[in-house]
C-alpha cells in the first residue's frame, strides 16, 4: 500500500511540474518532428519563407543530421537540429561546418546555430504556439529572446 | 634478497593445497555485474538530466550540473539507510566508479566516525576517502587544463 501511494505522489509530482502545453514538442525526443520554419518579423513575408524552406533543405541535406527545426526574427535565424547518435563524438565539428556554410551562403543574415535538444525543445515549442492567435508578435518575439539567451548559458 | 622468493618442499606442497582449496575469483561475473549495475546508474542519470530539461530550463550543456547533485544526494540517503552497502557488495565497482560513490564515500565515512564527536570524529574524518578523490581530481583537472592551454597557444587545437 505505501509503496502504491509513494509512486500515486511521484506520478503527480512529475506531472504536476509539467509546463509543456502542447502535444508534439514533448515527443520531439523519440520522433522526428520535421517542424516547419517560422517567421516572427518580417518586412518581406515570400522572400523570407523562400528563405527560410531553403536553408532547412540546405541543413537536412547533411547526413550526421536528421531533423531541424528553423526559426526567424528580423536579421536573426535560429537554428536547432538533432545530431544522428554515433555523430555526437563530432557535435563542435559539426556546429562549426554547419555555420560557417550558412554564412557563406547567406551573408545577410545573422545565424545562431544549436544541437542542444532544449533549444531544440523550445522551438517546437514556439512553432505550435504561434499557431494560436492569442500568440502575438510581442510575445513570440520575446520567447525567440528567451531562447537567444538560453542557447548562450554555459553553467 | 634472493633467498626469500625460493620456497622450501613445504611451503610449495602447502601452496598446492591452498590453491586447490581456494574459492576461486568469479571475475568475469563481478564484471558483468558492474557493468549492468553501472549501466543502471547512468541510466538513471540520463533520465534526470531528461526530467531537468524538460521541466526546468536547463540545456544540455547546463543539466550535468543538477543532475550530479541529485544523483550524489540520493546515494547519500541510500547510503544512511543502508541499501547502497547492498549494491556495493553486490555490485562492487559498478557502485563505486559512477559519482554515486563519492556520495557514499563520504557518508560511509561520516557514519563509520559519529561516535567521536562531530568535530575530530565526523568532521575530520568524513573525507577520509573522498578527499583523495578531490585532491587528485582538481589536480588531474589542472594537468589537463595547462596541456590545453598550451596546445591552443601553440594553435595546434
Amino acid at each position: 500500500m505505501k509503496k502504491i501511494i509513494g509512486m500515486v505522489l511521484i506520478i503527480m509530482l512529475i506531472t504536476g511540474c509539467s509546463k509543456h502545453e502542447s502535444e508534439e514538442a514533448p515527443l520531439s525526443l523519440v520522433k522526428v518532428t520535421h517542424p516547419t520554419p517560422s517567421l516572427i518579423q518580417s518586412d518581406h513575408r515570400d522572400d523570407d519563407a523562400e528563405l527560410l524552406q531553403s536553408i532547412e533543405k540546405d541543413v537536412e541535406d547533411y547526413k550526421e543530421l536528421y531533423d531541424a527545426a528553423i526559426v526567424k526574427n528580423k536579421d536573426q535565424i535560429l537554428v536547432a537540429y538533432k545530431v544522428k547518435h554515433l555523430q555526437r563524438f563530432h557535435m563542435k565539428k559539426i556546429e562549426k561546418k554547419l555555420k560557417d556554410s550558412l554564412e557563406k551562403d547567406y551573408p545577410d543574415v545573422e545565424f545562431i546555430v544549436s544541437s542542444d535538444f532544449k533549444i531544440f525543445l523550445e522551438v517546437v515549442e514556439l512553432h505550435e504556439k504561434m499557431k494560436s492567435p492569442e500568440f502575438d508578435v510581442k510575445k513570440a518575439e520575446k520567447k525567440f529572446n528567451n531562447i537567444v539567451e538560453l542557447q548562450k548559458e554555459l553553467t | 634478497m634472493s633467498g626469500q622468493n625460493k620456497k622450501t618442499p613445504d611451503q610449495e606442497k602447502y601452496q598446492q593445497l591452498e590453491q586447490k582449496h581456494e574459492t576461486k575469483r568469479p571475475v568475469l561475473k563481478n564484471c558483468i555485474r558492474a557493468f549492468w549495475v553501472g549501466g543502471l546508474f547512468c541510466v538513471v542519470g540520463q533520465a534526470l538530466t531528461y526530467f531537468y530539461i524538460y521541466f526546468f530550463n536547463f540545456t544540455e550543456q547546463t543539466a550535468s550540473n543538477p543532475t550530479v547533485a541529485t544523483m550524489i544526494f540520493i546515494a547519500m540517503l541510500l547510503t544512511g539507510f543502508g541499501v547502497y552497502d547492498r549494491i556495493g557488495q553486490f555490485a562492487g565497482a559498478g557502485s563505486a566508479v559512477p559519482v554515486t560513490g563519492f556520495g557514499n564515500a563520504v557518508i560511509s565515512a561520516a557514519i563509520e566516525h559519529r561516535t567521536e564527536g562531530f568535530v575530530l570524529g565526523v568532521g575530520s574524518n568524513m573525507f577520509k576517502l573522498a578527499g583523495s578523490v578531490l585532491l587528485f581530481g582538481v589536480f588531474s583537472a589542472f594537468i589537463i587544463a595547462l596541456i590545453k592551454t598550451i596546445l591552443v597557444y601553440m594553435g595546434v587545437i
